[in-house]
């Protein structure tokens, strides 16, 4: 029950006053400016006596029947009471005194006085003088210490004392004030206090808070503070008995203080918000008279609960005095359970009263009986250190203004304790308490909310102005949640007494004239979390239900979650919500997910799995990726995603409280891209969520895998590469469930962490790790393990090279048994599939093959010389083909190294071991395989100008297994060709324009004149040279002459031609058989030429690695490394 | 079909135009001013003032340069430039507008006294040298011409003046 204030009423005229009991409390005495005391009987007294003391009285105390007040006139007088008759002069100072204070048996005063100097008189005797001199600016304010020990002192130099009234001398000061000239100047006037009884605290109001200090020992014990009070404190007061504290503020507020359990009992506001200047209690009853700075009277009644325990309690605190606060357990709770008006977790704290509920420990402290001190000990104890844990927790959860624990209390372990569960939010919203505040903040768009006195308002507002137009609507149902999607707007409210909850969608897509539908909950359900799909919506409610919708508002599925709903998210088909799985402890959130597919085929992926969260902190936001891949970002600004080529486990990727410039900054999540891997957020100072106004600007920050020793070269790499994997996976994902995605991105891909494999791959072969070496090329695909072979074999760690090569074959051989049964369609087909589906597998096998064909070539073309490429020119026509792959990727990064992997298709025979004998036709399908492959990666990048004026990848379900087919016809097509030119005729008509790209990209071969080494280039230059030299020569001599005229040149310009035949766009080895063929029967010239160009990977014959192809080799080497 | 780039941040500089973009909606770029100020004239972007453009740092750079009888270094060479430009065109897109628009100008306004004083002492001293450090492009140019060809002019009545004055004095 709250205290009773009674109005105030005219005291003095305006001007510091002073106000006391007289000793049983039957009248107010106060002092003001105008230099009266006057004694009221009671608040009501409308005839007041008044005793004119002086001009101007400062203050005034009243004991046995003796009131003294310091007047203008520099003395301190005494008056009899209640007659007001002047009993003489007690003492003098050079300048007025500003407190003057009566000891606890009435026989001492103190005055402290603006001269800087406090005495201590006896009352009979005022010859009995002691000064203190020691201050260094006026005195504001003392206390006798109740045993008569000592006295406090606080002084506008800013420190407060504690002096021995014995001898005089300062026993402790503390520098705890603000220094000023002057009694006016003073930010507060210090009123303090020794707690009655004892004496075995010093209060003293410093600031805001109240600090008490211990006898003796001189430490703070502890502070007693309120969100209540928000200005400087001027005054406190102890009640007669001890047990309470009052503290009037200079803005008018009266907080009064259980001591013991440093609870605010008591919350009162000055009607006019003057400040308090005089503050006394009641000797007996539970009333507090104050006065104000502007000379008025006021008076509180009943303070605590209605109850007037003052008896009981004076007994009690006659009997517990002696160890009441000596650190034992002196929990004596006096009776009455005081009640807080409010809690003083009430203090709402913008930061993170909107995440965290209030521990709810009032329910516990319930239970402790009243008025029976000899309650069960263990049960008080772990009352009381509860409620200090609870305090503790929210110390460190938000930063309710510091309650130090007590140290009355010892410490007991109570076990774990569990923590508040978190809220149900949205994503990218900000706290809904907030008069402005973001509904949500996505990749689509902007929702914000306006709820002041003159608007109650939502503005919507796209990115992608395209998508729709900023829309502005009046929020009338006081909607609290709100998603959105480039088809809808949703928006949540919760019930009220009247209404149900709703749901509102605003389907802006739709076609027709309708463009909104609301859904009403049933009775008792409230909506906790919302969420917008692609053709749905989704709300979870407080009955533990999600109720999904269509985007036109049909109600479709309903399925019961199994706990309380945290947040939700949409992209696409998927939907991931996030709920209570039970208790966390220990500021621990217990988390689960649930990630379900709605699409056609209705699936659930994360069955309620646990959801990992850093220690003590709680969901901050969930979501998707841009590209569909769940992530969540917890209050540590851990982001984590879900890591679906590792068993749909959480990985973090990024940290965003790294990139915080200060402790308290933030980054506010609003979006995640996975290519290009960005982290858009906000960055916040101070703050967890960034305010309305001014519009915040979105940052972009990189992800970055905890891996260990990024520092170096290697933990880098490693870095690298694993955070290319896993930001790789949504490929998989979108390709398995039959989104277009651009190929052209997802070989960039694999090209990228193959090129940090073979980074790596060098530098572990420079550290001379050479088991390293191994381990690394095992995630290699063929191709490059192929050119980590020649890498190892150059830098002559040929063991290494054998072992390598080993494991090449090894992985062919065990690849080889899949490819054996491709003539099986349905296996063939399948293996295409998952070719699709684990783009890993595909491009591992691919290359397996395409060695294997290499081998067989080999095999072949070791018995058949030259003749077969000869004779059959539609075979020409192929060949090149396996290099289409050169020509389409020339677009990507290193076609260098793409053409090395061509040539190095031939080299693997030095270490062949074994090679499976097989229908020579066979390779030449796998080579149209191939090539139908790259040739539709081509088809794919010259359309890539359409494709990027799309969304990068989703683009749902475009019919793509017909493609699948038509290309798997055509492989089966081209497998048993009797002339290949045929089979390209009848690619062409069954595959359609991939076939026709394929013919345009081998005529492009054909028809391509361009030299392509050094060498050849140099000679086109300078044919005309030699001819005009040897006009006499025949083709097969100008080569030759241009040959030794090419070595005579220096290293240096060769070096140019040679890049100048890389730089270009390139492949040619038709045009180099095209060359050859008329020269065929010149074996030497024909030899020559082959050992200077690099790329022509037509020389069968095993041979060392020439020259220039070492030149190039070490040249890829060193730019790897 | 453009649609609408949301956002842009200022590159402080009138430099030559480089790589632009990827414009992503929502997502802040930088431009060259020339074309932050096209696009925001056609209401296709907002843009967001240059760090330094705010009230508290312009107060304390203010306050700086009256404090300091030197130049303070600025904290962009074209701040007035900028400052100009945005606020006429983007005023909206920048909290307190008028009250940068003050401080700027109250800067400017410190610091073209300064240089005039110095080029009164300057010219009264007869010095042959004066080091000026921090002056943005556009302020030596409000002074230079003038200086320079008003320190012409002085250097022609100085020669003319001394052989006269000799002369006087031989009639001596």
């Amino acid at each position: 029950m709250p205290s009773t204030q009674k109005p105030m009423r005219y005291g003095h005229t305006e001007g510091h006053t002073d106000v006391c009991f007289d000793d049983t409390g039957s009248c107010i005495v106060t002092c003001g400016s105008d230099g009266d005391v006057r004694i009221w009987e009671n608040l009501d007294d409308d005839d007041p006596k008044s005793i004119n003391v002086g001009e101007k009285a400062y203050s005034c105390a009243l004991k046995n029947g003796r009131l003294i007040t310091a007047v203008l006139n520099n003395t301190v007088q005494i008056h009899t009471f209640p007659e007001g008759a002047p009993d003489g002069i007690l003492t003098r100072f050079t300048m007025n005194a500003n407190h003057v204070i009566f000891n606890s048996d009435g026989t001492k005063i103190a005055a402290g006085s603006s001269d800087f100097m406090i005495k201590v008189v006896e009352v009979t005797d005022s010859s009995k003088q002691k000064t203190f001199r020691g201050h260094d600016a006026p005195v504001l304010s003392l206390s006798f210490d109740p045993r008569d020990v000592y006295l406090a002192s606080a002084s506008c130099d800013g420190s407060i004392r504690v002096w021995k009234i014995a001898d005089q001398t300062c026993t402790t000061s503390w520098p705890l004030l603000q220094k000023c000239n002057d009694v006016i100047n003073a930010k507060s006037i210090c009123r303090l206090g020794w707690q009655p009884g004892n004496g075995k605290l010093l209060a003293i109001p410093v600031d805001k808070v109240v600090k008490l200090y211990r006898r003796e020992t001189w430490d703070s014990q502890f502070d007693l503070s309120d969100t209540f009070i928000t200005q400087t404190l001027n005054v406190v007061a102890w009640s007669p008995c001890g047990q309470y504290l009052a503290a009037g503020s200079v803005d008018g507020s009266i907080v009064v203080w259980n001591v013991e359990n440093q609870e605010c009992i008591e919350r009162m506001k000055h009607e006019k918000n003057y400040s308090v200047c005089g503050l006394a209690w009641h000797p007996k009853y539970r009333q507090i008279a104050y006065t104000d700075t502007e000379g008025n009277l006021g008076l509180l009644e009943n303070i605590g609960n209605g109850k007037k325990p003052n008896d009981k309690v004076a007994s009690t605190v006659t009997k517990d005095y002696n160890d009441l606060f000596d650190g034992e357990d002196d929990d004596y709770l006096d009776g009455d359970m005081i009640e807080p008006q409010s809690s003083p977790k009430a203090g709402d704290n913008e930061d993170d009263a909107d995440d965290l509920m209030p521990t709810s420990g009032h329910l516990r402290r319930a239970i402790i009986d009243d008025d029976d001190n000899s309650l069960d000990i263990g049960m008080i104890k772990a009352n009381s250190s509860l409620l200090e844990k609870e305090d503790d927790d929210d110390d460190q959860t938000g930063g309710f203004p510091a309650l130090p624990p007590s140290s009355t209390q010892q410490p007991f372990y109570d076990g774990p304790m569990p923590t508040p569960k978190q809220k149900p939010f949205q994503s990218g919203s900000t706290p809904a308490h907030l008069m402005h505040r973001f509904m949500v903040w996505n990749s689509v768009g902007i929702v914000r909310c306006y709820n002041d006195e003159q608007d109650n308002a939502i503005d919507v507002e796209f990115h992608d102005t395209s998508i729709h137009h900023a829309t502005h609507l009046p929020n009338s149902l006081n909607h609290m949640m709100a998603d959105l999607s480039t088809e809808a707007i949703l928006l949540a409210c919760e019930s009220t007494e009247e209404l149900a909850s709703k749901l509102h969608c605003i389907h802006f897509s739709s076609w027709d004239a309708n463009k909104e539908w609301t859904v009403d909950m049933p009775k008792d359900e409230d909506i906790e979390a919302i969420c917008l799909g692609q053709g749905w919506a989704a709300c979870a409610t407080s009955a533990l239900l999600v109720r999904v919708f269509t985007v036109g508002g049909v109600q479709k599925e309903i399925f019961s979650l199994p706990g309380p709903v945290v947040s939700m998210a949409g992209h696409g088909e998927q939907l991931v919500i996030i709920y209570h799985r039970g208790t966390g402890f220990d500021g621990d959130q217990c988390l689960g997910v649930q990630l379900m597919e709605l699409g056609k085929k209705k699936k659930q992926i994360l069955h309620g799995d646990p959801l990992s969260l850093t220690k003590k902190s709680y969901l901050v936001w969930v979501g998707f990726s841009a590209e569909g891949t769940p992530c969540y970002v917890d209050s540590e600004g851990i982001v984590r995603m879900l890591n679906r080529g590792l068993g749909n486990t959480w990985i973090p990727v990024c940290n965003t409280r790294e990139h915080c410039k200060g402790k308290s900054d933030h980054y506010w999540v609003v979006g995640i891209h996975e290519n290009p891997q960005q982290l858009r957020c906000i960055p916040c100072k101070g703050a967890r969520f960034p305010p309305t106004l001014p519009r915040p600007a979105v940052a972009i920050l990189p992800f970055k895998l905890p891996y260990c020793q990024v520092t170096t070269e290697k933990g880098q790499m490693e870095e690298q590469y694993w955070r290319s994997v896993v930001f790789h996976n949504h490929v998989d994902y979108l390709s398995k469930n039959g989104y277009e995605l651009d190929e052209n991105a997802k070989s960039q891909l694999v090209k990228e962490q193959q090129e940090l494999l073979m980074k790596l791959f060098a530098l572990s072969c420079k550290l001379e790790r050479e088991f390293r070496c191994m381990e690394l090329a095992d995630l290699m695909t063929q191709n490059v393990v192929n050119l980590a072979i020649k890498y190892a074999s150059r830098s002559r760690r040929l063991n290494l090279a054998q072992r390598l090569s080993e494991m090449a074959v090894e992985k062919a051989s065990e690849l080889a048994t899949a490819p054996d049964d491709e003539e099986e369609e349905e296996d063939f087909r399948k293996h295409l599939n998952a070719g699709y589906s684990n783009s890993a597998t595909e491009w591992s096998r691919l290359p397996v093959r395409n060695v294997q064909q290499d081998q067989e070539m080999e095999n072949a073309e070791e018995t058949d010389a030259y003749e077969e490429v000869e004779e059959t020119p539609e075979v020409h026509k192929q060949r090149p083909n396996p290099f289409c792959k050169g020509v389409t990727s020339a677009e990507v990064t290193t076609p260098k190294s793409v053409v090395i992997v061509s040539s190095s298709q031939g080299r693997v025979n030095p270490f062949k071991v074994s090679s499976n004998k097989k229908d020579p036709v066979v390779p030449s399908a796998n080579v149209l395989d191939t090539m139908s492959k790259h040739s539709k990666k081509t088809s794919l990048s010259s359309s890539r100008a359409v494709n990027k004026q799309n969304p990068p990848v989703i683009k749902p379900l475009i019919p793509k297994p017909k493609s699948k087919q038509a290309l798997a016809a055509s492989f089966f097509q081209a497998r048993t060709p009797n002339s290949s030119a045929k089979t390209v005729e009848e690619r062409e008509e069954k595959a359609g324009n991939e076939s026709h790209e394929v013919k345009v990209t081998a005529q492009e071969n054909t028809e391509n004149k361009r030299p392509q080494t050094g060498f050849q280039m140099w000679l086109e230059e300078n044919r005309a040279n030699i001819l005009t030299d040897n006009p006499d020569l025949n083709e097969a001599e100008i080569i030759k002459e241009g040959m030794s005229r090419f070595r005579m040149l220096s290293s240096e310009e060769r070096v140019v031609w040679t890049e100048k035949a890389k730089g270009g766009t390139v492949n040619d080895l038709a045009e180099d058989k095209k060359r050859k063929r008329p020269t065929a029967d010149e074996d030497e010239v024909k030899k020559n030429q082959e050992q200077k160009s690099e790329d022509s990977n037509v020389s069968k014959k095993p041979k060392p690695l020439d020259q220039s192809t070492n030149v190039r080799l070490s040249a890829f080497a060193f730019k790897q490394s | 079909a453009i649609t609408s780039v949301k956002c842009f941040e200022i590159e402080n500089a009138l430099e030559t135009l480089g790589d632009l973009g990827p414009f992503n909606p929502g997502l802040p770029v930088e431009v060259p001013v020339w074309l932050a100020i096209n696009l925001k004239q056609r209401q296709k972007c907002r843009l967001i003032p240059p760090e330094w453009m705010e009230v508290e740092k312009l107060e304390e750079i203010r306050d700086q340069e009256r404090k300091e009888d030197t130049f303070t270094p600025m904290p962009s060479p074209y701040y007035m430039e900028l400052t100009k430009l945005l606020l006429n065109y983007a005023s909206d897109n920048i909290p307190k507008a008028d009250e940068i628009r003050t401080l700027v100008k109250d800067t400017w306004d410190t610091r073209i006294a300064k240089l005039r004083l110095s080029a009164d002492s300057f010219v009264r001293q007869q010095e042959a040298h004066a080091k000026l450090d921090n002056l943005t492009l556009m302020e030596i140019n409000t002074t230079g011409t003038f200086l320079t060809q008003a320190l012409d002019h002085m250097y022609k009545l100085r020669t003319n003046l001394q052989p006269g004055e000799s002369a006087h004095s031989q009639d001596f």
